[in-house]
């Protein structure tokens, strides 16, 4: 009897990664594979199959049409990732440590902001940095994007705070250590691995989004994902091109997740089951 | 401790661990005010212009046919896009936790789970050509099949074009479901659970259907606000896959807005669209954030 349920769950589990094995692996096999060839190769109808000689040379055409962008696309989301994650860990701590009336609002309004739509102040955002001449720089590109990503970078580091052993906080508050040494001192540095994952998904978030970049960026500052919507746009048939621009794209972020996909999980699972 | 020392304590604690947090908030909810001032006001063109014109925009919204087409299809993309990743999400889980084949679960996972580290620009760049109706993968793989009656327009169709974009978003959320799901598993007391309905010889089905997902309601609950919200707000992929068409077939409010407020310079319009968006949004992230506070202050 159990050994009949089990082979139909192995099965099950045989038949679903297969399936699964299709859905996830073709379009990148696609992918890496219209990047290798020529425009006429594409049109010969023989996805699947790759061609006699591969085109490298795609690979250095559509990095001198990114090129710029990715430099704006990693000077924008580290500066973010960095402001972010160290004001997230302040404000991490003190909502987590801190239990009053007022720390309690903090925490309701940090969690109505978590998951804003950015539409919901995308006018006022644009005015604004009109207004201030920011939007021309990466300043104000940086400065949007940590706004909208305190908040989560909030939450994610308080709920790593909590899951810090209190023992040698509390002693060292019985030595006289202020709140800010026990911060600084002792609670952070125990917190690293949290601070790697809050910075892993920020910067992902950042590196990815697309909707503020694309009406706050100017040509000078624009980021990788609005480069790379300008070449689908502009090189409609060369899809070889537009897939050698998305590969370059996704290195950093794809690279980051096959590196460190455990602290990557991590800050999905803090930022979906606590906040 | 004296007093002022005391005093200087708390005051150096805010300036440090509230301030900047406080300026965010303030920031961030000013600007969500502003949205509103100017959904409220007569700003057309370039150049602001604040003269007070009440809902006049929200009426005009309401008698405009596009409008009624996107909140449809921002209706397509929950129903499609919810419960069905939730649905699909939950037996992998299951699956991945029953079986002991060695490295299953770490194959499948990593699997699923790469597109979570893609833009929706590029999956959207890549499934474009997936979908290409003439010379397109997918197509091209039917044909070669032999199963040429399977073919279809994919996103050329207007009838079906939004399903096939919501397919994307899917694609790209099963990973990050299925480790939320799974998580949510974990607890001993749902492990014990498990095991000793097993003894009784439950069926695995049952198990997973009475037992486990009446456990895990908070998890689920979780994943699909984050799952409504993500497809509410949805933006990227129509933006690079369709942009709306054909027609305005797929567009949707997030769209809508962008090409309102940036493109036709109707701004107190496409703040109107907005606080449309926010409020479907708000009604959302409401219960969640109630539950988060439980959770945090317990």
């Amino acid at each position: 009897m159990k050994s009949r349920s089990q082979k139909t769950v192995k099965f099950l589990a045989i038949t679903t990664a297969i399936i699964l094995s299709i859905a996830y692996l073709l379009p990148i096999y696609v992918m890496v594979l219209t990047s290798l060839k020529t425009p006429y190769e594409i049109t010969q109808r023989t996805y699947l199959i790759p061609s006699i000689d591969l085109h490298p040379e795609n690979y250095a055409k559509a990095f001198s049409l990114v090129k710029n962008a990715l430099l704006n696309s990693l000077i924008i989301s580290s500066s973010v990732t960095a402001i972010s994650s160290f004001v997230g860990g302040l404000s991490g701590f003190y909502l987590s440590r801190f239990k009053s009336k007022f720390s309690k609002i903090l925490f309701v309004l940090v969690g109505i902001s978590l998951y804003l739509p950015y539409q919901a102040i995308l006018v006022p955002l644009v005015q604004l940095m009109a207004r201030t001449r920011l939007a021309l720089t990466h300043a104000g590109m940086i400065m949007s994007y940590s706004i909208l990503n305190v908040p989560l970078a909030s939450i994610l580091m308080g709920t790593f705070f909590m899951s810090v052993p209190r023992e040698i906080e509390e002693a060292a508050e019985m030595d006289g250590a202020t709140k800010r040494q026990i911060f600084f001192r002792v609670v952070s540095p125990m917190a690293m691995p949290g601070y790697a994952s809050t910075a892993i998904l920020v910067f992902t978030q950042v590196w990815n989004e697309f909707l503020l970049a694309l009406t706050l960026s100017t040509p000078q500052t624009a980021t990788l994902q609005v480069k790379l919507a300008e070449v689908k746009g502009s090189f409609v048939a060369l899809y070889n091109l537009q897939m050698a621009a998305a590969i370059i794209g996704i290195v950093v972020p794809v690279g980051f997740f096959l590196l460190l996909g455990r602290y990557f999980i991590r800050g999905i699972l803090a930022g979906a089951l606590k906040g | 401790m004296t007093r002022g020392v005391f005093m200087r304590d708390k005051i150096m604690n805010f300036l440090v661990f509230v301030l900047p947090l406080l300026i965010v908030l303030v920031l961030l909810y000013g600007m969500l005010v502003w949205t509103f001032y100017v959904s409220v006001s007569n700003w057309r063109g370039t150049r602001p212009n604040f003269e007070f014109v009440g809902l006049k925009w929200y009426r005009m919204m309401f008698q405009i046919d596009r409008f009624w087409v996107d909140v449809k299809n921002n209706l397509k993309w929950l129903g499609v896009g919810v419960i069905p990743t939730l649905f699909l999400a939950l037996l992998i889980a299951y699956l991945l936790e029953l079986s002991n084949l060695k490295g299953f679960e770490t194959y499948t996972r990593t699997l699923i789970l790469y597109p979570a580290a893609m833009s929706f620009i590029v999956t959207g760049t890549i499934w474009s050509w997936m979908y290409q109706p003439d010379k397109g993968v997918l197509n091209t793989i039917l044909r070669y099949l032999h199963l040429n009656s399977l073919q279809s327009g994919y996103i050329t169709n207007p009838d079906t074009a939004t399903y096939w974009l919501v397919l994307i978003f899917v694609w790209q959320y099963l990973g990050i479901s299925v480790v939320i799901i799974q998580s949510s598993f974990r607890s001993t007391e749902l492990q014990e659970m498990v095991e000793s309905a097993l003894i009784d010889g439950a069926s695995r089905l049952r198990i997973l259907f009475q037992i486990i997902v009446p456990n895990i309601r908070g998890g689920l609950f979780i994943l699909m606000g984050l799952l409504i919200i993500s497809a509410l707000k949805v933006f990227d992929i129509v933006y690079i896959v369709t942009f709306g068409g054909p027609g305005y077939s797929t567009d949707v409010l997030a769209l809508f807005m962008y090409i309102a407020t940036f493109q036709q310079h109707l701004v107190a319009f496409g703040a109107g669209l907005s606080v449309v968006i926010f409020l479907m949004a708000f009604a959302v992230v409401v219960p969640y954030t109630i539950y988060a506070f439980r959770r945090w202050f317990r």
